[in-house]
Protein backbone atom coordinates (compact mmCIF):
# COMPACT_ATOMS: atom_id res chain seq x y z
CA UNK A 1 0.00 0.00 0.00
CA UNK A 2 2.79 2.45 0.96
CA UNK A 3 6.30 1.82 -0.28
CA UNK A 4 9.09 4.24 0.52
CA UNK A 5 12.51 3.54 -0.95
CA UNK A 6 15.68 5.46 -0.15
CA UNK A 7 13.80 8.71 0.43
CA UNK A 8 15.99 11.76 0.99
CA UNK A 9 14.50 15.23 1.29
CA UNK A 10 16.06 18.56 2.08
CA UNK A 11 13.92 21.72 2.31
CA UNK A 12 15.15 24.60 0.19
CA UNK A 13 17.49 26.73 2.26
CA UNK A 14 17.96 24.15 4.98
CA UNK A 15 21.52 23.05 5.82
CA UNK A 16 20.61 19.42 6.46
CA UNK A 17 18.37 16.66 5.17
CA UNK A 18 14.98 16.49 6.87
CA UNK A 19 14.64 12.88 5.72
CA UNK A 20 17.73 10.82 5.22
CA UNK A 21 17.52 7.50 3.41
CA UNK A 22 14.11 6.38 4.62
CA UNK A 23 12.84 3.01 3.46
CA UNK A 24 9.56 1.77 4.80
CA UNK A 25 6.83 -0.63 3.72
CA UNK A 26 3.34 -0.27 5.11
CA UNK A 27 0.76 -2.93 4.34
CA UNK A 28 -2.94 -2.38 3.83
CA UNK A 29 -4.81 -2.29 7.15
CA UNK A 30 -1.70 -1.47 9.18
CA UNK A 31 -1.73 1.00 12.07
CA UNK A 32 1.70 2.61 12.27
CA UNK A 33 2.78 5.05 14.96
CA UNK A 34 5.69 7.39 14.28
CA UNK A 35 7.55 8.78 17.25
CA UNK A 36 10.74 10.72 17.78
CA UNK A 37 12.17 13.96 19.15
CA UNK A 38 11.26 17.26 17.50
CA UNK A 39 13.14 17.92 14.30
CA UNK A 40 13.46 14.17 13.65
CA UNK A 41 11.56 14.44 10.36
CA UNK A 42 8.24 12.96 11.50
CA UNK A 43 6.06 15.67 9.97
CA UNK A 44 8.12 15.67 6.79
CA UNK A 45 7.51 11.93 6.51
CA UNK A 46 3.74 12.48 6.63
CA UNK A 47 4.18 15.27 4.06
CA UNK A 48 5.94 12.75 1.83
CA UNK A 49 2.91 10.47 2.12
CA UNK A 50 0.31 13.06 1.16
CA UNK A 51 2.37 14.70 -1.56
CA UNK A 52 2.88 18.02 0.25
CA UNK A 53 6.54 17.13 -0.22
CA UNK A 54 7.68 17.71 -2.97
CA UNK A 55 4.58 19.48 -4.44
CA UNK A 56 3.89 22.17 -1.84
CA UNK A 57 7.29 22.52 -0.17
CA UNK A 58 10.07 22.50 -2.69
CA UNK A 59 13.48 21.06 -2.00
CA UNK A 60 15.87 18.35 -2.96
CA UNK A 61 13.79 15.16 -3.27
CA UNK A 62 15.43 11.83 -4.01
CA UNK A 63 14.21 8.27 -3.74
CA UNK A 64 10.72 7.03 -4.36
CA UNK A 65 7.39 7.13 -2.53
CA UNK A 66 4.69 4.89 -3.89
CA UNK A 67 1.08 5.11 -2.68
CA UNK A 68 -1.22 2.38 -4.00
CA UNK A 69 1.15 1.94 -6.93
CA UNK A 70 1.31 5.69 -7.69
CA UNK A 71 4.60 7.61 -7.68
CA UNK A 72 3.94 10.70 -5.52
CA UNK A 73 6.63 12.75 -7.26
CA UNK A 74 4.77 12.39 -10.55
CA UNK A 75 1.14 12.50 -9.37
CA UNK A 76 -0.32 15.81 -8.20
CA UNK A 77 -1.43 16.38 -4.60
CA UNK A 78 -5.09 16.11 -5.64
CA UNK A 79 -4.55 12.67 -7.19
CA UNK A 80 -2.71 11.52 -4.08
CA UNK A 81 -5.36 12.92 -1.76
CA UNK A 82 -7.93 10.57 -3.30
CA UNK A 83 -6.01 7.85 -1.48
CA UNK A 84 -4.43 9.66 1.45
CA UNK A 85 -6.40 11.79 3.91
CA UNK A 86 -4.45 14.15 6.13
CA UNK A 87 -5.09 15.58 9.58
CA UNK A 88 -2.78 18.08 11.24
CA UNK A 89 -1.92 19.21 14.74
CA UNK A 90 -3.13 22.78 14.20
CA UNK A 91 -6.82 22.16 14.71
CA UNK A 92 -7.96 25.69 13.88
CA UNK A 93 -5.71 26.08 10.87
CA UNK A 94 -6.91 23.01 9.02
CA UNK A 95 -10.61 23.82 9.44
CA UNK A 96 -11.79 26.08 6.65
CA UNK A 97 -15.51 26.56 7.29
CA UNK A 98 -17.62 28.05 10.05
CA UNK A 99 -20.22 25.29 10.30
CA UNK A 100 -19.55 21.55 10.75
CA UNK A 101 -21.66 20.48 7.77
CA UNK A 102 -19.89 22.91 5.42
CA UNK A 103 -16.49 21.64 6.51
CA UNK A 104 -17.46 18.11 5.51
CA UNK A 105 -19.03 19.28 2.25
CA UNK A 106 -15.88 21.21 1.27
CA UNK A 107 -13.85 18.22 0.07
CA UNK A 108 -16.87 16.38 -1.35
CA UNK A 109 -17.84 19.38 -3.48
CA UNK A 110 -14.29 19.94 -4.68
CA UNK A 111 -13.77 16.37 -5.78
CA UNK A 112 -17.07 16.47 -7.68
CA UNK A 113 -18.70 13.61 -5.80
CA UNK A 114 -22.09 12.90 -7.47
CA UNK A 115 -24.97 14.71 -5.78
CA UNK A 116 -26.82 11.55 -4.78
CA UNK A 117 -23.76 10.26 -2.97
CA UNK A 118 -23.01 13.37 -0.94
CA UNK A 119 -25.71 13.12 1.74
CA UNK A 120 -24.96 9.45 2.63
CA UNK A 121 -21.27 10.29 2.81
CA UNK A 122 -21.83 13.27 5.11
CA UNK A 123 -23.97 11.11 7.40
CA UNK A 124 -21.43 8.30 7.34
CA UNK A 125 -18.55 10.63 8.17
CA UNK A 126 -20.41 12.30 11.03
CA UNK A 127 -21.51 8.96 12.44
CA UNK A 128 -18.07 7.36 12.19
CA UNK A 129 -16.43 10.32 13.91
CA UNK A 130 -19.22 10.22 16.52
CA UNK A 131 -20.40 13.79 15.95
CA UNK A 132 -23.77 13.34 14.21
CA UNK A 133 -25.41 15.72 16.70
CA UNK A 134 -22.96 18.51 15.87
CA UNK A 135 -23.87 18.71 12.17
CA UNK A 136 -25.38 22.21 12.21
CA UNK A 137 -23.20 23.67 14.95
CA UNK A 138 -20.89 26.62 14.59
CA UNK A 139 -17.35 25.28 14.71
CA UNK A 140 -16.24 28.17 16.95
CA UNK A 141 -18.59 26.86 19.66
CA UNK A 142 -16.97 23.39 19.80
CA UNK A 143 -14.27 22.06 22.13
CA UNK A 144 -10.79 21.17 20.86
CA UNK A 145 -11.57 17.46 20.83
CA UNK A 146 -14.80 18.01 18.92
CA UNK A 147 -13.02 20.23 16.40
CA UNK A 148 -10.39 17.58 15.77
CA UNK A 149 -13.20 15.09 15.18
CA UNK A 150 -14.73 17.49 12.67
CA UNK A 151 -11.36 17.53 10.89
CA UNK A 152 -11.35 13.71 10.99
CA UNK A 153 -14.92 13.55 9.67
CA UNK A 154 -14.10 15.89 6.79
CA UNK A 155 -11.43 13.40 5.72
CA UNK A 156 -13.49 10.27 6.43
CA UNK A 157 -16.16 11.62 4.05
CA UNK A 158 -13.63 11.47 1.22
CA UNK A 159 -13.20 7.72 1.88
CA UNK A 160 -9.42 7.61 1.64
CA UNK A 161 -7.58 4.29 1.88
CA UNK A 162 -4.84 5.75 4.03
CA UNK A 163 -4.92 8.33 6.79
CA UNK A 164 -1.79 10.30 7.59
CA UNK A 165 -2.10 12.22 10.84
CA UNK A 166 0.50 14.64 12.16
CA UNK A 167 0.15 14.85 15.94
CA UNK A 168 -3.65 14.95 15.83
CA UNK A 169 -3.87 15.07 19.61
CA UNK A 170 -1.09 17.62 20.15
CA UNK A 171 -3.50 20.28 21.40
CA UNK A 172 -5.87 17.94 23.24
CA UNK A 173 -6.28 16.75 26.81
CA UNK A 174 -5.73 13.03 27.59
CA UNK A 175 -9.42 12.13 27.44
CA UNK A 176 -10.07 13.81 24.08
CA UNK A 177 -6.82 12.31 22.73
CA UNK A 178 -8.07 8.89 23.67
CA UNK A 179 -11.37 9.45 21.90
CA UNK A 180 -9.56 10.50 18.73
CA UNK A 181 -7.46 7.32 18.89
CA UNK A 182 -10.55 5.20 19.49
CA UNK A 183 -12.07 6.66 16.33
CA UNK A 184 -8.87 5.83 14.47
CA UNK A 185 -8.98 2.27 15.82
CA UNK A 186 -12.52 1.88 14.59
CA UNK A 187 -11.60 3.20 11.16
CA UNK A 188 -8.71 0.78 11.08
CA UNK A 189 -10.52 -2.31 12.32
CA UNK A 190 -14.01 -1.88 10.96
CA UNK A 191 -13.38 0.06 7.80
CA UNK A 192 -9.95 -1.32 6.91
CA UNK A 193 -8.17 2.05 6.68
CA UNK A 194 -4.42 2.12 6.87
CA UNK A 195 -3.39 4.56 9.60
CA UNK A 196 -0.06 6.36 9.85
CA UNK A 197 0.05 8.64 12.87
CA UNK A 198 2.79 10.84 14.28
CA UNK A 199 2.30 11.06 18.02
CA UNK A 200 4.26 12.10 21.11
CA UNK A 201 2.07 10.22 23.57
CA UNK A 202 3.87 6.89 23.49
CA UNK A 203 1.38 5.11 25.76
CA UNK A 204 -1.33 5.88 23.24
CA UNK A 205 0.77 4.43 20.42
CA UNK A 206 1.66 1.35 22.46
CA UNK A 207 -2.00 0.67 23.01
CA UNK A 208 -3.36 1.40 19.54
CA UNK A 209 -0.59 1.05 16.94
CA UNK A 210 0.40 -2.31 15.50
CA UNK A 211 3.84 -1.05 14.70
CA UNK A 212 6.12 1.77 15.88
CA UNK A 213 8.62 3.67 13.78
CA UNK A 214 11.14 5.63 15.83
CA UNK A 215 12.76 8.50 13.97
CA UNK A 216 15.89 10.43 14.82
CA UNK A 217 17.67 13.07 12.75
CA UNK A 218 15.81 12.17 9.58
CA UNK A 219 16.49 8.44 9.84
CA UNK A 220 14.51 5.47 11.09
CA UNK A 221 16.21 4.53 14.35
CA UNK A 222 14.00 1.56 15.19
CA UNK A 223 10.96 -0.12 13.76
CA UNK A 224 8.71 -2.98 14.75
CA UNK A 225 5.90 -3.98 17.09
CA UNK A 226 5.71 -1.75 20.20
CA UNK A 227 6.97 -4.49 22.53
CA UNK A 228 10.06 -5.11 20.45
CA UNK A 229 10.83 -1.42 20.07
CA UNK A 230 10.40 -0.78 23.79
CA UNK A 231 12.91 -3.50 24.62
CA UNK A 232 15.53 -1.14 23.22
CA UNK A 233 14.70 1.38 25.94
CA UNK A 234 18.26 2.65 26.38
CA UNK A 235 18.55 3.71 22.76
CA UNK A 236 15.13 5.37 22.87
CA UNK A 237 16.07 7.38 25.96
CA UNK A 238 19.31 8.40 24.32
CA UNK A 239 17.56 9.95 21.33
CA UNK A 240 15.02 11.65 23.57
CA UNK A 241 11.90 9.50 23.28
CA UNK A 242 9.97 9.20 26.51
CA UNK A 243 9.33 5.57 27.20
CA UNK A 244 6.53 4.38 29.48
CA UNK A 245 7.63 3.80 33.09
CA UNK A 246 6.28 0.25 33.06
CA UNK A 247 8.56 -0.53 30.10
CA UNK A 248 11.53 0.97 31.98
CA UNK A 249 10.60 -1.11 35.02
CA UNK A 250 10.43 -4.29 32.91
CA UNK A 251 13.84 -3.50 31.42
CA UNK A 252 15.38 -2.95 34.86
CA UNK A 253 13.85 -6.15 36.27
CA UNK A 254 15.13 -7.96 33.21
CA UNK A 255 18.60 -6.56 33.84
CA UNK A 256 18.49 -7.84 37.42
CA UNK A 257 17.46 -11.26 36.17
CA UNK A 258 14.09 -11.02 37.92
CA UNK A 259 11.90 -11.03 34.82
CA UNK A 260 12.16 -12.53 31.38
CA UNK A 261 8.67 -12.15 29.91
CA UNK A 262 7.10 -9.76 27.43
CA UNK A 263 7.39 -5.96 27.81
CA UNK A 264 4.12 -4.81 29.39
CA UNK A 265 2.22 -2.20 27.38
CA UNK A 266 -0.53 -1.36 29.83
CA UNK A 267 -1.23 -1.41 33.53
CA UNK A 268 -2.95 -4.81 33.47
CA UNK A 269 0.11 -6.39 31.88
CA UNK A 270 2.37 -4.57 34.31
CA UNK A 271 0.37 -5.95 37.22
CA UNK A 272 0.71 -9.43 35.80
CA UNK A 273 4.45 -8.89 35.45
CA UNK A 274 4.76 -7.82 39.09
CA UNK A 275 2.65 -10.73 40.37
CA UNK A 276 4.14 -13.50 38.32
CA UNK A 277 7.69 -12.29 37.95
CA UNK A 278 9.71 -14.99 36.34
CA UNK A 279 6.77 -17.10 35.19
CA UNK A 280 5.24 -14.34 33.11
CA UNK B 1 -19.01 43.45 19.72
CA UNK B 2 -17.32 40.08 20.11
CA UNK B 3 -18.67 37.53 17.64
CA UNK B 4 -20.90 40.06 15.88
CA UNK B 5 -20.05 38.47 12.54
CA UNK B 6 -20.93 34.94 13.67
CA UNK B 7 -23.81 33.11 12.07
CA UNK B 8 -26.80 32.63 14.37
CA UNK B 9 -28.70 29.48 13.52
CA UNK B 10 -32.44 29.78 13.15
CA UNK B 11 -35.46 28.94 11.07
CA UNK B 12 -37.13 32.32 10.70
CA UNK B 13 -38.62 33.49 7.41
CA UNK B 14 -35.51 35.64 6.92
CA UNK B 15 -33.17 32.71 7.55
CA UNK B 16 -35.00 30.76 4.87
CA UNK B 17 -34.72 33.44 2.20
CA UNK B 18 -32.41 32.83 -0.73
CA UNK B 19 -28.91 34.12 0.25
CA UNK B 20 -28.92 36.19 -2.93
CA UNK B 21 -32.17 37.88 -1.85
CA UNK B 22 -30.63 38.67 1.51
CA UNK B 23 -27.56 40.15 -0.18
CA UNK B 24 -29.69 42.30 -2.49
CA UNK B 25 -31.91 43.50 0.36
CA UNK B 26 -28.99 44.47 2.56
CA UNK B 27 -27.31 46.40 -0.23
CA UNK B 28 -30.69 47.85 -1.24
CA UNK B 29 -31.22 49.19 2.28
CA UNK B 30 -27.72 50.69 2.23
CA UNK B 31 -28.47 52.36 -1.09
CA UNK B 32 -31.73 53.81 0.28
CA UNK B 33 -29.82 55.48 3.10
CA UNK B 34 -27.65 57.30 0.59
CA UNK B 35 -30.48 58.12 -1.81
CA UNK B 36 -32.42 60.13 0.72
CA UNK B 37 -31.43 63.43 2.33
CA UNK B 38 -34.21 63.18 4.88
CA UNK B 39 -33.26 62.40 8.50
CA UNK B 40 -36.61 60.80 9.24
CA UNK B 41 -36.28 58.37 6.32
CA UNK B 42 -32.81 57.26 7.46
CA UNK B 43 -34.09 56.87 11.02
CA UNK B 44 -37.04 54.86 9.68
CA UNK B 45 -34.66 52.59 7.79
CA UNK B 46 -32.65 52.07 10.97
CA UNK B 47 -35.88 51.21 12.77
CA UNK B 48 -36.79 48.85 9.93
CA UNK B 49 -33.37 47.16 10.37
CA UNK B 50 -34.17 46.60 14.04
CA UNK B 51 -37.57 45.13 13.11
CA UNK B 52 -35.83 42.77 10.68
CA UNK B 53 -33.53 41.72 13.53
CA UNK B 54 -36.56 40.96 15.69
CA UNK B 55 -38.16 39.02 12.83
CA UNK B 56 -34.99 36.93 12.51
CA UNK B 57 -35.13 36.20 16.24
CA UNK B 58 -31.96 38.12 17.02
CA UNK B 59 -33.47 41.28 18.47
CA UNK B 60 -31.05 41.38 21.41
CA UNK B 61 -28.05 41.02 19.20
CA UNK B 62 -29.29 43.59 16.68
CA UNK B 63 -30.05 46.03 19.51
CA UNK B 64 -26.52 45.55 20.85
CA UNK B 65 -25.01 46.14 17.43
CA UNK B 66 -27.21 49.20 16.98
CA UNK B 67 -26.16 50.66 20.33
CA UNK B 68 -22.47 50.11 19.51
CA UNK B 69 -23.00 51.79 16.16
CA UNK B 70 -24.79 54.71 17.82
CA UNK B 71 -21.80 55.23 20.10
CA UNK B 72 -19.52 55.32 17.07
CA UNK B 73 -21.96 57.61 15.29
CA UNK B 74 -22.01 59.97 18.27
CA UNK B 75 -18.22 60.21 18.13
CA UNK B 76 -18.35 60.93 14.40
CA UNK B 77 -21.10 63.50 14.96
CA UNK B 78 -18.86 65.37 17.40
CA UNK B 79 -15.92 65.19 15.00
CA UNK B 80 -18.03 66.64 12.18
CA UNK B 81 -20.26 69.15 13.83
CA UNK B 82 -17.58 71.71 14.73
CA UNK B 83 -16.11 71.91 11.26
CA UNK B 84 -19.10 72.77 9.06
CA UNK B 85 -19.06 76.54 8.73
CA UNK B 86 -22.11 77.14 6.54
CA UNK B 87 -25.56 77.93 7.93
CA UNK B 88 -26.78 79.94 10.90
CA UNK B 89 -24.53 79.95 13.92
CA UNK B 90 -26.10 78.25 16.92
CA UNK B 91 -23.12 78.23 19.26
CA UNK B 92 -19.71 79.92 19.26
CA UNK B 93 -16.90 78.09 20.97
CA UNK B 94 -13.27 79.04 21.75
CA UNK B 95 -10.48 78.42 19.18
CA UNK B 96 -12.70 79.63 16.33
CA UNK B 97 -14.97 76.59 16.52
CA UNK B 98 -18.66 77.06 15.93
CA UNK B 99 -21.78 74.96 15.66
CA UNK B 100 -24.20 75.85 12.86
CA UNK B 101 -27.67 74.53 12.06
CA UNK B 102 -26.43 73.17 8.72
CA UNK B 103 -23.56 71.49 10.55
CA UNK B 104 -25.89 69.83 13.03
CA UNK B 105 -28.18 68.69 10.24
CA UNK B 106 -25.35 67.38 8.06
CA UNK B 107 -23.55 65.62 10.94
CA UNK B 108 -26.76 64.07 12.25
CA UNK B 109 -27.57 62.71 8.81
CA UNK B 110 -24.03 61.40 8.49
CA UNK B 111 -24.13 59.69 11.90
CA UNK B 112 -27.60 58.22 11.30
CA UNK B 113 -26.50 56.92 7.94
CA UNK B 114 -23.51 55.16 9.43
CA UNK B 115 -25.75 53.23 11.81
CA UNK B 116 -28.47 52.53 9.26
CA UNK B 117 -26.00 51.41 6.57
CA UNK B 118 -23.98 49.06 8.76
CA UNK B 119 -26.98 47.37 10.35
CA UNK B 120 -28.38 45.51 7.30
CA UNK B 121 -24.95 44.14 6.40
CA UNK B 122 -24.25 42.90 9.89
CA UNK B 123 -27.79 41.44 10.14
CA UNK B 124 -27.33 39.69 6.83
CA UNK B 125 -24.07 38.14 8.04
CA UNK B 126 -25.81 37.04 11.27
CA UNK B 127 -28.51 35.09 9.49
CA UNK B 128 -26.66 33.82 6.41
CA UNK B 129 -23.88 31.28 6.48
CA UNK B 130 -20.68 32.52 4.90
CA UNK B 131 -20.56 29.38 2.78
CA UNK B 132 -24.01 30.18 1.37
CA UNK B 133 -22.93 33.72 0.52
CA UNK B 134 -19.80 32.34 -1.16
CA UNK B 135 -21.85 29.76 -3.07
CA UNK B 136 -24.33 32.30 -4.48
CA UNK B 137 -21.54 34.73 -5.34
CA UNK B 138 -19.89 31.98 -7.35
CA UNK B 139 -23.04 30.56 -8.89
CA UNK B 140 -25.11 33.66 -9.67
CA UNK B 141 -22.55 36.42 -9.96
CA UNK B 142 -19.84 34.31 -11.57
CA UNK B 143 -17.21 35.44 -9.07
CA UNK B 144 -14.26 32.99 -9.19
CA UNK B 145 -14.39 30.58 -6.25
CA UNK B 146 -10.93 31.67 -5.11
CA UNK B 147 -12.19 35.18 -4.32
CA UNK B 148 -15.28 33.88 -2.58
CA UNK B 149 -13.03 31.57 -0.56
CA UNK B 150 -10.83 34.51 0.45
CA UNK B 151 -13.94 36.25 1.77
CA UNK B 152 -15.16 33.30 3.83
CA UNK B 153 -11.70 32.50 5.14
CA UNK B 154 -11.04 36.11 6.12
CA UNK B 155 -14.27 36.08 8.14
CA UNK B 156 -13.20 32.87 9.82
CA UNK B 157 -9.74 34.15 10.63
CA UNK B 158 -10.80 37.42 12.31
CA UNK B 159 -11.83 35.75 15.61
CA UNK B 160 -8.85 33.39 15.42
CA UNK B 161 -6.41 36.27 15.16
CA UNK B 162 -8.16 38.15 17.96
CA UNK B 163 -7.75 35.08 20.13
CA UNK B 164 -4.13 34.71 19.10
CA UNK B 165 -3.44 38.37 19.96
CA UNK B 166 -5.12 37.92 23.35
CA UNK B 167 -2.88 34.88 23.95
CA UNK B 168 0.27 36.81 23.05
CA UNK B 169 -0.80 39.71 25.27
CA UNK B 170 -1.40 37.34 28.16
CA UNK B 171 2.03 35.82 27.68
CA UNK B 172 3.59 39.30 27.70
CA UNK B 173 1.56 40.33 30.75
CA UNK B 174 2.93 37.27 32.54
CA UNK B 175 6.41 38.62 31.73
CA UNK B 176 5.55 41.91 33.41
CA UNK B 177 4.38 44.07 30.48
CA UNK B 178 1.59 46.36 31.68
CA UNK B 179 -1.02 46.68 28.95
CA UNK B 180 -3.55 48.15 31.37
CA UNK B 181 -1.97 51.58 31.06
CA UNK B 182 -4.37 54.46 30.55
CA UNK B 183 -1.97 56.22 28.22
CA UNK B 184 -3.12 55.49 24.67
CA UNK B 185 0.26 56.18 23.03
CA UNK B 186 2.10 54.06 25.57
CA UNK B 187 -0.32 51.21 24.92
CA UNK B 188 0.21 51.46 21.16
CA UNK B 189 3.96 51.43 21.74
CA UNK B 190 3.61 48.26 23.82
CA UNK B 191 1.31 46.58 21.29
CA UNK B 192 3.31 47.32 18.14
CA UNK B 193 6.11 44.80 18.78
CA UNK B 194 3.45 42.10 19.27
CA UNK B 195 2.56 42.35 15.60
CA UNK B 196 5.67 40.32 14.78
CA UNK B 197 4.72 37.16 16.74
CA UNK B 198 1.13 37.60 15.57
CA UNK B 199 2.27 37.78 11.96
CA UNK B 200 4.51 34.73 12.33
CA UNK B 201 1.83 32.58 13.96
CA UNK B 202 -0.75 33.78 11.43
CA UNK B 203 1.47 32.90 8.49
CA UNK B 204 2.06 29.47 9.99
CA UNK B 205 -1.67 28.95 10.46
CA UNK B 206 -2.46 30.13 6.93
CA UNK B 207 0.14 27.69 5.62
CA UNK B 208 -1.71 24.82 7.33
CA UNK B 209 -5.00 26.12 5.90
CA UNK B 210 -3.53 26.27 2.41
CA UNK B 211 -2.22 22.71 2.65
CA UNK B 212 -5.49 21.50 4.13
CA UNK B 213 -7.47 23.15 1.30
CA UNK B 214 -5.11 21.88 -1.37
CA UNK B 215 -5.29 18.32 -0.07
CA UNK B 216 -9.06 18.45 -0.18
CA UNK B 217 -9.20 19.33 -3.84
CA UNK B 218 -9.40 23.13 -3.64
CA UNK B 219 -7.82 23.52 -7.07
CA UNK B 220 -10.34 21.15 -8.67
CA UNK B 221 -13.32 23.24 -7.68
CA UNK B 222 -15.44 24.67 -10.47
CA UNK B 223 -18.43 27.00 -10.67
CA UNK B 224 -20.96 24.19 -10.43
CA UNK B 225 -19.24 22.32 -7.59
CA UNK B 226 -21.51 23.69 -4.85
CA UNK B 227 -23.76 20.99 -3.43
CA UNK B 228 -26.47 23.18 -2.00
CA UNK B 229 -29.21 24.52 -4.25
CA UNK B 230 -30.97 27.75 -3.39
CA UNK B 231 -34.55 28.05 -4.49
CA UNK B 232 -36.29 31.33 -5.23
CA UNK B 233 -39.79 31.36 -3.78
CA UNK B 234 -42.73 33.64 -3.14
CA UNK B 235 -41.12 34.93 0.07
CA UNK B 236 -38.08 36.04 -1.91
CA UNK B 237 -40.26 37.83 -4.45
CA UNK B 238 -42.21 39.58 -1.68
CA UNK B 239 -39.02 40.57 0.14
CA UNK B 240 -37.47 41.96 -3.02
CA UNK B 241 -40.67 43.86 -3.80
CA UNK B 242 -40.63 45.50 -0.36
CA UNK B 243 -36.95 46.32 -0.85
CA UNK B 244 -37.61 47.99 -4.21
CA UNK B 245 -40.46 49.99 -2.67
CA UNK B 246 -38.17 51.23 0.09
CA UNK B 247 -35.51 52.24 -2.43
CA UNK B 248 -38.04 54.09 -4.60
CA UNK B 249 -39.65 55.78 -1.59
CA UNK B 250 -36.33 56.94 -0.16
CA UNK B 251 -35.25 58.29 -3.55
CA UNK B 252 -38.47 60.31 -3.79
CA UNK B 253 -38.72 61.65 -0.23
Amino acid sequence: MIKIEGLVFRYDGSPRDALNDISLDIEEGDFVGIIGPSGAGKSTLTYALNGVVPHHYSGNFRGRVEICGMDTAKAGPEAISKYVGSVFQDIEGQILSSVVEDEILFGLENFGIPRGEIEPRVEYALKTAGISELRHRNISSLSGGQKQKVALASIIALRPKIMALDEPTGELDPQSSRRVFETLKELNERHGLTIVVVEQKIMMLCEFAHRLVVMDEGRIAAEGPAREVLRRGGMLEEIGVNIPRIATLARKLRGLGLYDGITPLNLAEAEKMMRNGRQC
Amino acid sequence: MKGFLDYVDGNSVLHRLNPMTKLIISFGLCASCFLTQNHAVVAAIALFDLCLGALAGISRRSALIFISLLKLSAALFLLQVFFVRQGNILLVLPFGLRVTDAGVSFSALFALRLAAVTMPLSLMLSITRMSDIANVLVRYLGIPYKYAFVLTTAMRFIPLFTEEMAGIMEAQTARGVRFDTGNFFRKVRLLLPLCVPLLISSVRRIEVSAISAELRGFNLRGRSSGYKRYSFGANDAAALFICVMIIVASAMI
